[in-house]
């Protein structure tokens, strides 16, 4: 029997480029809509046979915009995932949404495929900085899109934010916060802004159009988010997501060691991206999309044309691998747990995966860490001290190699 | 091959005016090197020079060249560099030839070097043979330069060869003229051997490899030979010529140039202008050889990881061989640990040297800002002579400092006297001579302190002069200076590696300008680092790097775990160029911004 799954599908498709965004997706591409999920569906199945129905405990369609593709598509996509894999019934299905290309009835569209969890980039409830990100929708078309998804009978939310933007206004951030807590999601990504090369906004920046994003600002805004949304009830639990602690009570102060126990809060993480973190296996379908299994990762073609072609002739569409040797696995495990602040790397998950104990694969380091105020050695765990949370790239790059 | 039919020549030039894109024809014409075998600049073998479009080593090539007479002729041609820096290549390619080829750039005339390596070609009683190069430019002025050449030569100008050697126009001719006018070698083929080591390198599997212009005598296979100052004797494993790779011919004599394999693995044995013999039949008397270079500039090389000292020491002693004009001596710092103290002829020089001890070598490296050589006089009437900042005496132990000056000579067009004045004044530089060249060109020499020419003084004089102006510099006299040293302290510890000897009068400029550099360069770190500058025990500016506060990749988006970790992999190698001092990380480029601190 293979292990449980985790499934990620790529939708590379968006109304509009955000300025900001590298993501592996185009506008503009209507007429490939009906040929690409053709080829969603012809890879699924494929991977689905040849791995004999492996069951699949979540599902993740993200983007993209995976809104911007009809819903009669984005159905058939979900049904060949049922048939190529057996997908539990308590399995979380979570679809991205762009605010601005949702309505009630692509809400309800998304529930009667059982999608049950929704994500939504929102970035920010201040349309000044909606119109410098280049999103296509307002704060109220956000506001609107929300209620129109619980409408829909989604109880299960996340809402993406972008903070750090260049000379952002800590109190529009604020208010962004503030917002968002009245919505009460049951879970919050918090972004920095990354210029990331080749983005038109990189351009903008190293021509000297537009400032950089100040780290100092960016970690500011973060701390207090931190405090923010704690003070909301909202457990931190991974560097950038926090996940809804006592849903009914959202706006009310609660100590430290109830939001630890709540079983909501631990409920409303994002059971496929703890898949990442963990290090577990996931199968990822869609042009550029990846896959991890077992000490091998590979990835797909990134172009939409390229990636339908190789599946119509019958071809991989796989553009690269790697295998990770052990060493370096240990090192990921690390790099991907640590993200995770309040769970950490356990002694006993590391063991049982690489039969040595922490201490023994990364004494040096972890002690190096710990002296420096980063790193916390539990009795059952290491996990990033809090203020790591903003250092993470120096903690993790200590666990990879290139000594 | 008799040696009526030798004739060894070099060619040289001003940098830049087609000196090795000559070679390359003559190579192509010559037969030399096949069509496949040929590409631009093919003498420019390193990867360095490939880069840089730029001649670092001196490389010689035999060439079989069937003459206008029916005879075939063996040309033993040396490439030379033409950078400022390097011209103790030119002067020891020159002993290795009888003619040589002074090249001037149609369209930019006679420059500094051109002159230099000129007289270093006259002091050395070769035929020399001017021509005009780039005639196919659009802006070449083969007339004006012709003339330039008669008043520097007295060569008439209409007997200037005009060519070009990118489409290979009158280089025939060329070839001609090094048949009909360069003389051949006068050795005596039936002396006991005297061979010239002109130059070398180290081959892994074959040891230290000598190359080598027979004077007397003849080399053959199997024949025991002497390094004549050492007195030891050597086996060598292969004779042989470079066309232009080393070709084994087992034989080599008077009047050629080839190589000998020596076998040795004791680089230091060998030494480049020692001279060899045969060890059952030795001569009575070396060749005269080589005056060492006296190096100008001094800077400090330090492994990044302590553990590469021995690799570092081993390096050195290789590329020495390459490169005779470097000099090393060990040394250790507090803030760098064990290292070694090295001499250059410039800082091009020293660039090269340090880019090719990490690639070739594969060392990471920290280099210590460039110092030059002073003379101290202690009131105890005790002299000594400094050539790195940690080394000055107590200011109270000092009675007189003396610093070295130089003498420049700059070509420039007319109408930039008023800005070159400008530069050397500003930088306590003392107006000597002028002399026209001809209406538009004029020779400007000056003396000047050698550390004012250092820092950024080539490239200001090119920017104030629109590239037209070309320096040459020589060493001159040492003359008093009110120098006191400037320290660094990185969180209230000082690093020894940062400190710089500088003008009294200069201490604030300078101060201010290094700690606001250093504040740019050294990363921020996990606290905040004070930077100080500081004469004695007087802070004289001071600034501070705040600690860092977030450095956190925020997605981890669909799964793409390699980038994510590609890009901390990454941020990792960069740290790894770093050194820790104290508990404070910095960078490579931090030991360098003296370099940079007159550049606003
Ligand atoms: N148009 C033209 N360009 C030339 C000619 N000869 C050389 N060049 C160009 O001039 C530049 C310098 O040529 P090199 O042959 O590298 O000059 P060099 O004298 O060997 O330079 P160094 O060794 O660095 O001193 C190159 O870009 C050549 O292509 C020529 O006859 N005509
Ligand atoms: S909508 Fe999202 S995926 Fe599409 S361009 Fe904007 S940020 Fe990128
Ligand atoms: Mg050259």
């Amino acid at each position: 029997m293979h292990p449980p799954v985790a499934l990620y599908i790529h939708v590379p498709f968006c109304a509009a480029r955000c300025p900001y965004c590298d993501f592996n997706t185009c506008a503009g591409l209507e007429a490939l809509f009906e040929p690409y999920a053709a080829a969603l569906v012809a890879e699924i199945r494929r991977a689905g046979a040849a791995l004999n129905r492996p069951s699949a405990r979540t599902i993740f369609i993200g983007g993209g915009t995976p809104t911007a593709l009809p819903p009669a598509l984005l159905a058939r996509v979900l049904a060949a995932c049922r048939g190529a894999f057996e997908v539990a019934t308590d399995a979380e299905i979570t679809g991205e949404a762009n605010p601005g290309t949702v309505d009630q009835a692509r809400f309800a569209a998304l529930r009667e495929m059982e999608v049950n969890r929704l994500s939504m980039g929102v970035q920010s409830f201040d349309d000044g900085e909606l119109r410098w990100l280049g999103r296509i929708h307002t704060a109220e078309e956000a506001v609107t899109a929300f209620a129109a998804a619980r409408a829909a009978g989604f109880d299960n939310i996340n809402l993406d934010f972008i903070f750090g933007l260049p000379n952002q206004d800590p109190a529009t951030w604020d208010r962004t916060l503030a917002q968002a807590i009245d919505l009460g999601p049951e879970h919050l990504s918090l972004y920095s802004l990354t210029v990331e090369d080749g983005t038109p906004l990189a351009d903008q920046v190293r021509r000297g159009f537009i400032p950089k994003p100040d780290d100092d600002l960016a970690a500011d805004l973060y701390l207090a988010a931190c405090e923010t949304l704690a003070a909301a009830g909202y457990v931190q639990y991974e560097i950038s997501n926090w996940a809804r602690g006592i849903s009914e009570s959202a706006n009310q102060r609660i100590s430290e060691s109830q939001i630890r126990n709540s079983q909501s809060a631990i409920r409303n993480q994002c059971r496929h991206n703890l898949v990442y973190w963990r290090r577990e296996l996931y199968l990822g379908f869609g042009a550029g999309a990846h896959s991890f299994a077992g000490e091998r990762r590979w990835w797909n073609v990134r172009s939409v044309p390229a990636y339908i072609q190789r599946i119509g002739g019958g071809k991989s569409p796989e553009a690269g691998r790697e295998t990770i040797e052990r060493r370096l696995a240990m090192g990921e495990t690390l790099m991907l747990g640590l993200r995770l602040v309040t769970e950490g790397v356990p002694d006993a998950r590391f063991e049982a995966r690489f039969g040595v104990g922490l201490d023994a694969a990364f004494g040096p380091q972890i002690r190096r860490l710990v002296a420096q105020g980063l790193l916390e050695r539990l009795p059952d765990r290491v996990r990033l001290t809090p203020t790591a949370r903003l250092l993470g790239n120096r903690v993790f790059a200590e666990f990879l190699p290139g000594e | 091959m008799d040696q009526q039919d030798i004739r060894n020549f070099c060619i040289i030039a001003h940098i830049d005016h087609g000196k090795s894109t000559l070679a390359d024809r003559m190579l192509q014409i010559t037969g030399t090197i096949s069509e496949r075998g040929m590409m631009a600049q093919v003498l420019d073998t390193m990867d360095l020079e490939r880069e840089k479009g730029v001649t670092i080593k001196a490389s010689a090539v035999r060439m079989n060249y069937r003459a206008g007479d029916g005879k075939v002729y063996e040309l033993n041609l040396i490439d030379t560099p033409g950078h400022v820096d390097f011209a103790y290549e030119v002067s020891r390619a020159l002993q290795a030839c009888e003619g040589a080829i002074l090249v001037v750039d149609a369209s930019q005339g006679v420059e500094a070097q051109t002159l230099a390596n000129l007289y270093l070609a006259m002091g050395n009683d070769l035929e020399i043979i001017p021509v005009v190069n780039k005639i196919d430019l659009v802006s070449a002025q083969p007339d004006a330069v012709a003339e330039e050449i008669d008043e520097i030569l007295g060569v008439p100008a209409a007997d200037v060869l005009r060519i070009s050697a990118k489409d290979g126009a009158n280089v025939p001719a060329l070839l001609e003229a090094v048949v009909a006018r360069v003389p051949p070698p006068r050795g005596q083929r039936h002396q006991p051997l005297r061979a010239l080591i002109f130059d070398s390198h180290y081959d892994a599997y074959k040891g230290v490899i000598a190359y080598v212009r027979v004077v007397d005598g003849s080399i053959e296979t199997g024949q025991a030979l002497r390094l004549m100052s050492i007195e030891l004797r050597i086996e060598p494993i292969e004779i042989g010529i470079f066309s232009p790779n080393m070709t084994p011919t087992g034989r080599l004599e008077a009047g050629e140039v080839g190589y000998v394999a020596t076998g040795l693995k004791t680089v230091s044995d060998c030494r480049v202008g020692d001279t060899v013999t045969w060890d059952g039949n030795p001569a009575d008397r070396p060749l005269p050889g080589y005056t060492p270079m006296k190096p100008m500039v001094f800077a400090s090389a330090y492994p990044s990881e302590a553990g590469d000292y021995i690799a570092l020491r081993e390096a050195l002693a290789r590329l020495q061989l390459n490169d005779a004009s470097l000099t090393y001596q060990p040394e250790s710092s507090q803030a760098l640990g064990y290292g070694f103290r090295c001499g250059f002829l410039g800082l091009f020089h020293m660039e090269i040297i340090q880019e090719r001890l990490e690639r070739e070598y594969d060392l990471d490296l920290v280099f210590t800002a460039p110092s030059v050589e002073y003379e101290v006089t202690k009131t105890d009437g005790s002299e000594i002579v400094i050539d790195s900042p940690v080394e000055l005496p107590e200011e109270t132990a000092i009675r007189e400092i003396r610093e070295p000056w130089v003498r420049i000579d700059v070509f420039t067009p007319t109408e930039f006297i008023g800005p070159v004045m400008d530069l050397v004044t500003n930088r306590r530089g003392q107006f000597k001579a002028q002399e026209y060249l001809d209406q538009r060109r004029v020779l400007l020499s000056y003396d000047i302190p050698l550390v004012e020419i250092l820092t950024d003084f080539y490239n200001e004089l090119k920017a104030r002069t629109r590239g037209y102006a070309s320096l040459d510099y020589h060493f001159n006299e040492y003359r008093p200076a009110d120098m006191v040293r400037l320290d660094v302290l990185l969180n209230k510890e000082p690093v020894d590696a940062l400190s710089m000897i500088v003008h009294r009068d200069q201490i604030h400029i300078k101060g201010q300008k290094l700690v606001s550099k250093l504040k740019d360069v050294i990363p921020r770190q996990q606290f905040d680092v004070p930077i100080q500058a500081a004469v004695g025990s007087k802070i004289v500016s001071r600034a501070n790097v705040k600690a860092v506060r977030k450095d956190v990749l925020a997605k981890c988006y669909g799964g793409d775990i390699t980038r994510k970790r590609k890009l901390l992999e990454k941020q990792k190698a960069g740290k790894k160029r770093m050194k820790m001092i104290g508990s404070v990380q910095i960078p490579q480029e931090a030991f360098m911004t003296i370099l940079k601190l007159d550049e606003e």
